[in-house]
């Protein structure tokens, strides 16, 4: 399969980058990992006049570590997040989602920056990381400002991204002591799977018995965007954990999903689903929040 | 011990280090100089008439070489059995399907001919399609094809026995209906080809087939090429499994647009083309009607089925067939009546694929024979072994069963698997399930009406050096029969297996016709065993006259010649070759044993190039009812499974956790060949069974033309498999081998389904077994149950 | 318009001009007449154009050729030392883990990447690390197998 003609630029920082993008933003699409941006090129999908590639752009696949914060580079792949120590200490939803993307190949390749900006309802990542909390950071050439991430979507493909503006860094704050999230996938196989449904799950507890002081269900799969769950979390906050809190969190869940027919499966199972995958994850949140008090964040 | 020293055995296959290298060159490896790409168009519509075509601007592209359409192709029809010739090269009046071939071009590089495509301007009159069994047959249907009235492209009715009253005497009767969906073969390699016409009017077509014997007479008739200026050359296949058996549209093109420009022309399928381009699974729905005393005895079936065929026959005129004959075995039945109905529609045309027209009917009727036992209170695998065959029998449409190692089998994956401890013992969600299968070794006829024969090999013996070449037109495709051939004739003449090459899938190499119906090891196997029969002859003939002795003294037995009784003085044969072979090191001396080599020399000084020259035709097989050709073969490969699963109760979705498969292969001529087979063909059937379907839109578009969403087993949902071989010794096989390349499915999709129903009490009928579809299932009995909670389950 | 690149193809450097819009495998293949990774689907869903790009496997046909400017490539054609093949090629010959061999190289080059991570890694290890190749002909147990006795034998 070919690949349409384009004119390619490979910036060599991100003040180049947002330069360029304030010239072309337009009429650019910006390469990251390429697992969606050539897939669709060579399916006629989209043929942009000009690719901007990230690709030699070194901070923007670093990890680092702030006070109280761990910020991610656009870049950093889905394989450097589910291998990374830190993300799988501090972070096991993510790290769950991260392993869960695609196939160990795609994963050295997939950006944590890629799998937002394309905004594909069932994409692994987002999910996660509003579970945590996290924000992203956008930059244009003359400035830049952070949104918490579940603000970020309007839509299947549609972010708040504007033409001339890049995702740089995906901001995760340190997790109270005796928090914990989880991921749940269900697809048809076990790899190289496009999620049916998949939820995200975080809590933070009063100690580890509880009750329960933060709650955030995300759901994804079953609405144009990934979504919170409030009638879930409204379940969950200020109760003491266990199965038959999980098991109402998730019926609650279901209501606040919007998931509609398509040829991978109904509107009717995804729904039936969430309740399950939503007991799930909490469950895996619950049993590392349990456990946090020796790890907590230094 | 065995008593073979290369048969047999775990020796490496012959072609696995090039493979493992990355030197092994399939067809997209592969280029010639001044070669040409080619771009095929597909029909955009699944039914409509075509008013025009204006190829006009795509010839005028810079870089464009040729464009062809049907004024070129010309009209000859063709498909795969002469009783169905329903297609031409491209299409004229209407197209049938999207997908449909409609024009080509070749130009200096790919990007012009998709341009070149991309110019081509095809005036429409859009029809409307049938898409589904039943919008073809309903009322005032639109036609597929105009002169098959309802859509019915082919129809069988056979009767053995006198059913219905048969099935008046009968203790307990059910009757079931079962429904699968289209499928796709999955194998790696997409399609390709290099068509390349030199100056003499010669033409080679390279191409990633699993018959370049079928391929160069069909496009020797289509193109009216005489046949004789026309070779087809097999590189490595990157997996076959039955669409890749068929002449292909493709093929065609390239041949056409090299003869017109001479130059050659490459043409790949891209996934989505060999989607479009189908020629793999049929949807089937069966309904079955079995009767059984209440001992178990197994009376009578009646078979009515219908095949979702898609636009049109390709491979299909055979599946019919199979749908029913392959029911006949391998348990004794008195009583057989099959009606079928292969339905066009305007979807992309179905053909073979692994296991062919047996598969779903043996997933059908092992899980009502499962039922049946339940009914009467029978274990599943004594209502196996108590209604099995034995090798002697002859079934009621006339398949003959020389060996048959079902009975070892079946007792074999009882055993092996733990059945009896866990049947009906496994905690909730999960189960355990078994089924039986059987396959032809060959189909008993060719696809044409024809005396040919099967196989033709020869083998030639290096005039110097004590190496043979073999050469096969049969087709490796990944089962390794290169492989099997080559310890065919290590063995049968008695040398070592690395004194062996061999030289396959060529059409300059003699008939075959190629790897399908399971057929390549019994069938070329006999001819290169009989080949190397005669290399053995010859050679030791003139060994025999040489030294004065008869030839039923002598032997050949790695490589060296064996005296049978007493010493024998071949020292004048032994100074002879000396003599010829001054300078060289390492020369056997004395009264060291005379070697192969030495006596191959000698052989080629007396007779000049020594060939020996193998055949194969099945004897006069079956019955003489209609249809008798499909499903008689000379051997019957036959096998049972037993299958663990766990079945999430919350989502629906299966995991298979064991499989334990005993497969009878007659003998088997490479042990870890089998055993790939066997496993493979398992990924095959767990795949079919929980995860495969093509599926289409409104407007008869593939929604999910892609490997991603079209999903084949991954490394992940595979389980490992206990695999063991029976060996039952056929004795119209090759050291008494039979088939294992397809009949090793047979039994795997039912399997999963008793196993499912062991796990959750449910029975599908329908596949593939989603997790969506598993868990409806279970929350309509849990609310059956809410609403009766006197039920058991 | 074309650019020149640098790349380092199983330890030799080449010097390339290529079109933007040509991906790694088309240059491997086309270029560099490196035909043993292979094309099975283009999108990156088969794992049959796997190749080792700067230490990592990856699906070649999703990345660009220029964007493998200044990278280290392996192939399979790499893998092979100046005895013969490398133990894992050998053990996948000896295992019976090639069938029709179209997955063959993908899979070698993902397990050895997986053994220089852990040289000795289990069932279920291998098995994700497989996860994204795709094969019809072997069911791959004996591919697995193969894997397992190299890590046993502690070559890889």
């Amino acid at each position: 399969m070919l690949l349409p003609k384009f004119n390619y630029h490979e910036p060599r920082s991100v003040d180049e980058t947002t330069r360029l993008l304030g010239e072309i933003g337009r009429e650019a699409s910006v390469l990251a990992g390429g697992t969606d941006l050539l897939v669709n090129m060579k399916l006629g999908k989209t043929a942009p006049k000009h690719v901007v590639s990230l690709s030699r752009i070194e901070e923007l696949r670093r990890v680092r570590r702030g006070q109280g914060s761990l910020t991610l580079g656009a870049c950093v792949t889905a394989g450097g997040l589910n291998e990374h120590e830190e993300i799988k200490a501090e972070f096991n939803g993510l790290c769950q989602s991260a392993g869960s993307l695609g196939s160990p190949l795609i994963r050295n390749l997939a950006t944590v920056g890629g799998n937002i900006v394309t905004a594909r309802p069932a994409a692994d990542l987002p999910p996660s990381l509003i579970a945590y909390g996290a924000s992203i950071l956008l930059k244009k050439e003359k400035s830049e400002r952070t949104l918490p991430l579940d603000e970020f979507f309007k839509g299947p493909g549609q972010t708040l991204r504007e033409p001339d503006e890049i995702l740089c860094a995906v901001i995760l704050n340190a997790p109270p002591p005796y928090s914990g999230g989880g991921y749940v996938k269900l697809g048809v196989r076990k790899a190289l799977e496009i999620s049916l449904v998949n939820v995200a799950a975080f809590l933070a507890l009063d100690g580890p018995n509880g009750p329960i002081k933060e709650a955030r269900i995300v759901l994804g799969a079953v609405a144009p965007i990934p979504i919170r769950s409030p009638s879930a979390e409204a379940v969950l906050m200020g109760d003491k954990p266990d199965d038959e809190l999980f098991e109402k969190a998730g019926n609650a869940a279901s209501k606040d999903a919007k998931p509609i027919d398509d040829f991978r499966g109904s509107a009717e199972y995804r729904r039936e689903m969430v309740k399950v995958l939503t007991k799930r994850a909490l469950k895996q949140a619950y049993e590392e929040a349990k456990l946090r008090e020796w790890r907590r964040w230094k | 011990m065995s008593e073979y020293t290369v048969v047999n055995s775990r020796a490496p296959r012959v072609d696995a280090p090039d493979k493992a290298a990355g030197r092994a060159l399939y067809i997209d490896d592969i280029r010639l100089p001044g070669m040409l790409y080619g771009a095929i168009l597909h029909s955009s519509l699944a039914h409509a008439r075509i008013l025009n075509i204006d190829t006009s601007r795509a010839k005028e592209l810079a870089g464009v070489k040729s464009v062809v359409t049907s004024q070129d192709a010309g009209l000859v029809k063709y498909g795969v059995s002469p009783a169905r010739y329903d297609e031409t090269v491209f299409c004229h009046d209407k197209v049938r399907y999207i997908g449909d071939e409609v024009a080509a071009v070749a130009a200096v590089d790919l990007e012009t001919a998709m341009e070149a495509l991309s110019l081509i301007k095809v005036d429409y009159e859009e029809l409307p399609a049938v898409l589904s069994i039943e919008e073809a047959l309903a009322e005032g249907a639109p036609l597929v094809h105009e002169e098959y009235r309802g859509n019915i492209g082919a129809q069988v009715h056979q009767e053995f026995g006198d059913v219905e009253a048969a099935l008046a005497q009968c203790d307990v009767v059910r009757t079931d209906t079962f429904r699968s969906k289209r499928q796709d073969g999955g194998f790696i390699e997409p399609q390709g080809c290099i068509a390349e016409y030199d100056a003499n009017g010669n033409l080679t077509l390279r191409s990633s087939t699993q018959s370049p014997h079928y391929v160069q007479r069909t496009i020797a008739m289509v193109l009216g090429i005489p046949i004789g200026k026309l070779r087809v050359i097999k590189p490595y296949v990157g997996g076959g499994f039955g669409p890749k058996v068929a002449a292909n549209a493709m093929e065609m093109a390239a041949c056409l647009m090299s003869m017109k420009t001479g130059k050659p022309v490459k043409m790949n399928f891209t996934r989505e083309e060999v989607f479009l381009y189908g020629r793999a699974r049929h949807q089937f729905v069966h309904t079955l009607t079995t009767g059984v005393n209440k001992d178990g005895t197994l009376v009578a079936l009646k078979n009515e089925c219908y095949l979702e065929g898609g636009a049109y026959s390709s491979f299909g005129i055979a599946t019919i067939y199979y749908a029913g004959s392959l029911l006949g075995g391998p348990y004794r039945l008195q009583n057989m009546k099959y009606d079928a109905y292969r339905v066009y529609t305007n979807k992309p045309a179905c053909g073979a694929q692994r296991g062919h027209g047996g598969v779903i009917a043996r997933a059908a009727w092992e899980q009502q024979l499962d039922r049946i036992a339940e009914e009467i209170g029978m274990d599943p695998v004594e209502l196996r072994l108590k209604n099995m065959m034995e090798a002697g029998d002859v079934s009621c449409n006339d398949l003959k069963m020389n060996s048959l190692g079902m009975r070892e089998c079946i007792e074999a994956v009882r055993d092996g698997s733990g059945w009896k401890e866990k049947k009906g013992r496994l905690p909730k969600g999960k189960g355990i399930g078994m089924a039986c299968g059987f396959f032809v070794s060959g189909a008993g006829f060719p696809i044409y009406r024809s005396d040919t024969y099967h196989a033709t090999v020869t083998i030639h013996v290096s005039e110097d050096g004590g190496t043979v070449h073999v050469y096969t037109a049969s087709a490796e495709i990944g089962q390794g029969s290169d492989t099997a051939f080559a310890m065919i004739a290590a063995e049968t003449i008695g040398i070592p297996l690395d004194s062996v090459k061999i030289s396959s899938g060529d059409t300059e190499f003699g008939i075959d016709l190629g790897a399908y119906s399971s057929r390549q090891t019994l069938m070329t196997g006999h001819a290169v065993k009989e080949a190397a029969v005669d290399v053995r002859r010859q050679i030791l003939g003139v060994l025999a006259r040489e030294l004065k002795v008869d030839i039923s003294e002598l032997d050949i037995k790695d490589g060296l010649i064996v005296f049978k009784h007493g010493r024998v003085d071949f020292s004048h044969v032994r100074t002879r070759y000396s003599k010829e072979h001054r300078g060289w090191q390492g020369l056997p001396k004395g009264r060291e044993p005379l070697t192969f080599q030495e006596a191959a020399r000698i052989a080629y000084l007396a007779r000049g190039t020594i060939v020996g020259r193998g055949k194969y035709k099945p004897a006069e097989l079956g019955g003489t009812h209609k249809g008798a050709a499909v499903g008689t073969s000379p051997a019957y490969g036959c096998s049972a499974q037993v299958v663990e699963v766990n079945v999430d109760m919350e989502t629906g979705k299966i995991t298979v956790e064991k499989m334990t498969d005993a497969h009878d292969c007659g003998f088997a001529i490479n042990r870890t060949s089998v055993e790939g087979q066997m496993q493979g063909s398992l990924s095959m059937g767990l795949g079919e069974a929980l995860q495969e379907e093509v599926k289409f839109d409104q407007k008869g578009r593939i929604l999910n033309p892609n490997l991603a969403e079209y999903k084949i087993a991954t490394s992940l949902d595979m389980p490992n498999v206990e695999p063991i071989i029976v060996e039952s010794h056929e004795p119209y096989g090759p050291f008494g081998a039979k088939e294992v390349g397809e009949g090793a499915i047979m039994p795997t999709i039912p399997a999963i389904l008793n196993a499912v129903y062991d796990a959750t009490g449910i029975r599908f009928q329908e596949l593939p077994l989603t997790p969506e579809r598993v868990f409806m299932a279970l929350r309509a009995k849990q609310q059956a149950k809410g609403k009766n909670p006197a039920d058991e389950s | 318009m074309k650019t020149l690149i640098n790349i380092k193809v199983n330890g030799r450097a080449w010097d390339l001009a290529v079109e933007p819009n040509r991906t790694l495998l088309d240059v491997l293949r086309h270029d560099l007449e490196l035909t043993g990774t292979k094309r099975g689907c283009d999108l990156g869903e088969c794992g049959s154009c796997t190749v080792i790009l700067n230490g990592k496997p990856v699906n070649s046909c999703l990345v660009l050729a220029i964007q493998a400017n200044g990278a280290e490539v392996l192939t399979i054609e790499g893998l092979a030392g100046p005895s013969g093949l490398h133990p894992l090629q050998r053990a996948f010959v000896e295992k019976g883990a090639i069938q029709c061999g179209f997955c063959t190289p993908g899979m070698i080059l993902s397990a050895s990447s997986l053994l220089q991570k852990n040289p000795k890694p289990g069932e279920e290890e291998i098995r994700t690390a497989l996860s994204g190749n795709l094969c019809r002909c072997t069911g791959y147990q004996k591919i697995v197998e193969a894997i397992q006795s190299v890590g046993e034998r502690g070559q890889g």
